[in-house]
């Protein structure tokens, strides 16, 4: 990656995906910490300084959309991390909403690890 | 109360949970000093919860906003204190304990006062050496009927009230009206590079007098160098914390520093 990795916030309610996607960056050289809940990441994001998040839409079920939220506070606090939202089922609204409230992109899983760390780089490159 | 959330079908423990299980908050002691006495005697210990290891709320600060967030406060109040007041049982000696208590529980739990002196009788604590620290990070609707209520009984049971961070956030001067407590804790924003900074004195100062004509102590939070050892002692703070003096310890680091039995040798003169 041509971005120098620094630190990251995964937030999902998924176990499997926050430890998936944590040591797939933490191998590339991120630090990265992970949160399960909505309530977690915005504590995370009011103590710590994030270059890059990546937040999963749903974070309390299927009809759920607290990501919208951490992309709202992580905005909110610091216009200049990089806020990436996940999402397996996602609408055109829903993806306006986001790039409203300071989503810099927004994708539709299941998307390949590489390709999410292409995006990755391409917004801190470009914030650089 | 269950903090358990439904997702996806599937039965998910928040941190929440993982938070109030029994055994998984820690304790450590960061001493407060008196530096009129010749040597400067150990005043109070501040009992300073720490969340589950190995997660986001190991950290304090992510801890308390946390369960803000989850609008928390009263019941991991509860666990901070059993906590704190069971460690502090196996300390030797009475040193006064100072504890953290959201202004919000205060308020909000009316069985607050008996719960804290169940907890201190059940490992043998005096009420009377306890010191109830007040914070508040959200902007409070206080000072009415249950929160007076709840101060007068704790002083009722001899317990002294503190009111932390003060001159920062929501410890202002309406609390410092609704509290009227017996020791000011000023923040440690007052005190950085206080020497250096012509209006940090003026207002550390200004702070202080208040206190003494209120017939209160102060106590300087932060202290990190003699610099600001020597600025908050010109401004007439007796009280002093800060890791210049001691960091927050666990009880067996605690014991080994030799807190306990007066000032340790490597004290600055």
């Amino acid at each position: 990656m041509d971005s120098k990795p620094g630190r990251l916030l995964i937030v999902d309610d998924e176990a499997a995906i926050r430890l998936a996607l944590g040591e797939y960056f933490r191998r590339r050289g991120w630090t990265v910490d992970s949160a399960a809940e909505k309530e977690e990441a915005e504590a995370l994001l009011a103590c710590t300084e994030y270059a890059v998040v990546i937040a999963d839409l749903r974070l309390t079920g299927i009809y759920g959309v607290e990501g919208l939220d951490v992309v709202r506070w992580s905005h909110h606090l610091r216009p200049e991390t990089r806020v990436v939202l996940l999402t397996g089922n996602g609408t055109p609204e829903i993806e306006a909403e986001a790039r409203r409230r300071g989503a810099d992109a927004f994708l539709h899983k299941p998307l390949p690890l590489r390709q999410l760390e292409a995006v990755v780089a391409s917004l801190v490159w470009a914030a650089s | 109360m269950s903090a358990r959330t439904r997702s996806r079908g599937r039965q998910v423990s928040t941190l929440l949970d993982d938070i109030l299980a029994p055994g998984r908050l820690s304790v450590v002691f960061q001493p407060i000093f008196e530096m009129g006495a010749v040597p400067p005697s150990l005043f109070a210990l501040e009992c300073l919860v720490r969340g589950p290891h190995g997660t986001n709320a190991e950290r304090p600060d992510v801890l308390f906003d946390y369960v803000r967030r989850k609008e928390a406060e009263c019941v991991v109040d509860r666990a901070c204190i059993a906590t704190a007041l069971a460690e502090a049982s196996r300390l030797p000696g009475k040193p006064r304990l100072s504890l953290n208590v959201h202004a919000l529980t205060l308020d909000r739990d009316p069985g607050f006062r008996d719960f804290l002196l169940k907890q201190a009788s059940r490992v043998g604590i005096d009420p009377r050496r306890l010191i109830i620290e007040i914070v508040e990070a959200t902007p409070p609707r206080l000072g009415g009927p249950s929160f007076r209520r709840a101060l007068a009984e704790l002083r009722e049971a001899g317990i002294t009230i503190a009111l932390d961070d003060v001159g920062l956030g929501q410890s202002n001067y309406k609390m410092i009206l609704d509290v009227r407590p017996e020791i000011y804790k000023l923040d440690r924003y007052l005190v950085a590079n206080a020497w250096s900074d012509s209006h940090r004195l003026v207002i550390l100062d200004s702070l202080a007098r208040m206190v003494r004509r209120l017939e209160a102590r102060a106590v300087a939070e932060g202290v990190e160098n003699r610099d600001e050892l020597v600025a908050v002692e010109a401004a007439g703070i007796d009280l002093v914390q800060g890791f210049l003096l001691a960091r927050p310890l666990a009880r067996l680091g605690l014991l080994e520093a030799g807190y306990l039995s007066g000032a340790p040798a490597t004290f600055p003169s």
